[in-house]
């Protein structure tokens, strides 16, 4: 009788025979005492050399036990790199923007103030020490919610779940407002406050010709074309008008976006305002300062504080108690004019500056430069940190939002889609949230979405840079690759962006394709799968070739 | 390491994947012990297993390389996958003891050994004796025998890892077993058997 030989008796054992062969070797095997002799020993070598590799005789060296500690110091660079931009970032954002804006403001004499108490303390939204422990209560639910989201997200994995208790978050937060807002609002196309009529708390006056001739003991919020205030209002004015006139009284501040804004009357405190032309009549008297983005402005009245203007012309008749710092076209100071401290004019033409004027010291002039801005060192330097700041905060929201970044990068090879929905969005968000602000209730969920659709304009670029990454080294989902691939493709979107004449239209394309991404990945999300919840089936590795799992074994 | 049915840690590797440096931590005190063993089967010295264990844990974490791994597949069997890859990598780059090169193994005689024999050597060989022969075989072999015996790879794996084709990896296979048994004493006796 013929034997098998060792190698087919191996295989048998090993269960890399097809079937039909291996049925032969169990055959002969039934005839044959040597050859199951040898697959008996074959396969007891097999336990043999398990078992002897098995056995444990080595415990883990000290050496590798200490490795732990040095992996995982290993890994902390990382973070201290991360931490390193991030801080590099804040900190050229600070020295760059945050504190040049607060040397010139101090320096034009807002009361020695830095910006943010210049924004809160001398502004509108400074409404005494009883909001400010509303506004530290609001501050400490955010964190604690922060807290509790950051709490959760290990132990709830379900994103529906999340979104529940957000939107819960959400909710209270909409009730806490809307229940201590007790005001009033009246609409119409002739909206009046009658002279004879005090209103207690705020007020909202929406229509086309609106008179304020009351009194009100709160704030006036006025949106309309033709605005009058002739009466007393004891808190603040913002107004949003075709034509606003303040003839009365308005012990607080300003605050208003017009086509024509005229102040006759007295302002107690600040005006910080953005409009085509403004005219502070000779009976027109501000408590506080002046900040304004205009075309033209008059000041015949008087100012008690500083000026802050960036404006096409100035034309100074009146009286100002503070400082000017004007960045414009062309300022023209008359004879009766009187400015008690120092005047700074950043501009294309010399000032024309009477003789009869009063001034503490000449006019600072510095003609304006136009220098293109590609010419411009620093304007690169600047380009660089940008560039740093969209990798950073891109890497943050890829790790954050992994799955969602990889979906939006994914729907951005939708192109049709993208764009138009980008459009959409890019144009109907606003709206809707300046809709929203209007509606009291929905002030919220207006301010919200506004921050989310800015914040959206800028991971739009991180998107289509990711995009375009992978057009360059290969599509992943995976997350460092993506940002890696993120990182790469940015740059590129980033150099696009800066060629002169076309880089603004390149951006503002980018910004669209990226938002309809966006959108377009929030949209998929938030429609209903049937199988979202079902469990992926184990998976099977292929037979190798020639395998005979479950067939026949030796005796 | 993880035993045979024993649930993989698949959170930390899910945070691994992240960086997270702790989740990197717990797979390290999981799967250490396991791929030094690995690495002490399948390299010559215990200060080579040392290093190898290092090295792939410091490779694996400093390139993430998690991202590669296949998570509807065992953890273990790639880690098992990686680690015999890097020792393969380790002695050929050192080219100690090289095997036969792949069109050698085409003609290895398929003696047919006597079976009472080879039954009477298994019988009586301890498992220390064993590793100590294991210590004495070429690389190739070494590898071959510690990726099928000790971390059950398939012979896909195998043949990828050695880089032979896969018909291969059973000559290889029975070509190690052979030198192992020479290693034992027995494998001269055991080739002289023949066919009856």
């Amino acid at each position: 009788m013929q034997h098998l030989d060792e190698m087919t008796c191996l295989m048998y054992i090993e269960r890399q025979l097809d079937r039909a062969r291996a049925q032969e070797v169990s055959a002969h095997t039934q005839d044959c005492a040597a050859c199951r002799t040898l697959l008996r020993a074959l396969e007891r070598e097999s336990r043999l050399l398990t078992r002897a590799m098995l056995e444990e005789e080595d415990a883990l060296p000290a050496r590798l036990a200490q490795f732990q500690e040095r992996a995982r110091r290993s890994m902390q660079w990382i973070w201290t790199v991360a931490f390193g931009l991030a801080a590099t970032g804040v900190y050229a954002l600070y020295s760059g923007y945050i504190e040049p804006w607060q040397r010139e403001l101090e320096q034009a004499g807002f009361g020695g103030s830095n910006l943010l108490s210049l924004l809160i303390f001398q502004g509108a939204f400074w409404k005494g020490w009883q909001s400010m422990i509303t506004l530290l209560e609001v501050l400490a639910l955010v964190t604690l919610a922060g807290f509790a989201v950051a709490f959760f997200r290990k132990r709830v994995r379900r994103g529906s779940a999340l979104a529940l208790m957000l939107a819960g978050f959400c909710a209270a937060l909409l009730l806490q407002p809307a229940s201590a807002m007790a005001s009033e609002t009246r609409r119409g196309d002739s909206v009046v406050v009658g002279p004879d009529e005090t209103i207690k708390g705020d007020i909202f006056l929406f229509g086309e010709r609106v008179r304020v001739d009351g009194t009100v003991d709160g704030d006036v919020f006025v949106f309309g074309h033709d605005v009058n205030v002739n009466g007393h209002v004891k808190g603040d004015v913002f107004g949003f008008a075709q034509q606003l006139r303040v003839n009365g009284q308005v012990d607080g501040n300003v605050r208003a976006s017009t086509n024509t804004l005229t102040i006759s009357g007295t302002v107690a405190k600040n005006v910080l305002t953005l409009d085509e032309a403004v005219n502070l009549e000779s009976s027109g008297k501000i408590g506080g300062s002046l900040t304004i983005f205009v075309e033209n402005l008059n000041l015949d009245g008087t100012l008690d504080k500083d000026l802050l203007i960036f404006a096409k012309h100035l034309a100074l008749n009146g009286k100002i108690n503070g400082a000017i710092k004007m960045k414009g076209d062309t300022l023209t100071i008359n004879s009766s004019a009187q400015v008690a401290g120092p005047i700074s004019f950043e501009g294309n033409k010399e000032p024309e500056v009477s003789p009869q004027a009063k001034l503490v010291s000449p006019v600072d002039f510095h003609k304006m430069e136009h220098k293109p801005r590609y010419m411009e060192g620093h304007y690169y330097v600047w380009q660089v940190i940008w560039l740093a700041a969209f990798v950073l905060f891109g890497l943050v929201l890829f790790q954050l939002m992994p799955r969602f970044a990889a979906d939006a990068v994914a729907s951005a090879e939708r192109y049709g889609a993208s764009f138009g929905l980008g459009v959409l969005v890019f144009f109907g968000v606003p709206i809707a949230a300046i809709i929203a602000c209007v509606t009291v209730v929905g002030l919220f969920v207006g301010l919200a979405s506004f921050f989310v659709w800015y914040a959206a304009l800028y991971f739009a670029q991180i998107i289509v840079g990711a995009l375009v990454g992978q057009w360059l080294m290969g599509r992943t989902r995976e997350t460092w690759p993506l940002i890696g691939r993120m990182a790469v493709g940015l740059i590129i979107v980033r150099l696009a962006t800066v060629i002169p004449g076309v880089g603004g239209w390149i951006k503002f394309g980018v910004i669209l394709w990226g938002l309809g991404a966006i959108s377009l990945a929030l949209y998929d999300r938030f429609q209903p799968t049937l199988a979202a919840n079902t469990p992926s089936a184990p998976y099977t590795s292929p037979l190798p070739p020639n395998t005979t799992v479950g067939g026949m074994q030796p005796a | 390491m993880s035993a045979p049915g024993k649930t993989e840690p698949t959170e930390a590797i899910a945070r691994a994947r992240t960086g997270d440096a702790d989740a990197w931590g717990v797979l390290y005190r999981e799967y250490a012990s396991a791929i030094f063993r690995f690495c002490r089967r399948a390299l010559p010295t215990r200060e080579d297993a040392e290093d190898a264990t290092m090295d792939i844990f410091a490779k694996l974490m400093r390139d993430n390389r998690l991202l590669q791994y296949d998570q509807s597949r065992s953890f273990t069997a790639w880690l098992y996958k990686v680690a015999a890859n890097h020792c393969w990598d380790v002695l050929r780059r050192r080219k100690t003891r090289q095997d036969k090169e792949t069109d050698d193994l085409e003609n290895v005689p398929l003696e047919h050994p006597d079976p009472n024999q080879l039954d009477k050597l298994i019988e009586q060989r301890t498992s220390e004796e064993v590793r100590r022969a294991l210590d004495k075989l070429g690389a190739r072999a070494r590898m071959a025998l510690v990726m099928r015996y000790y971390s059950d790879m398939s012979y896909d794996e195998i043949a990828d890892a050695l880089g032979v084709r896969r018909a291969f990896v059973g000559v290889v296979l029975l070509r190690a077993r052979h030198e192992l048994r020479q290693a034992l004493g027995q494998s001269g006796a055991l080739a002289a058997g023949g066919t009856s």
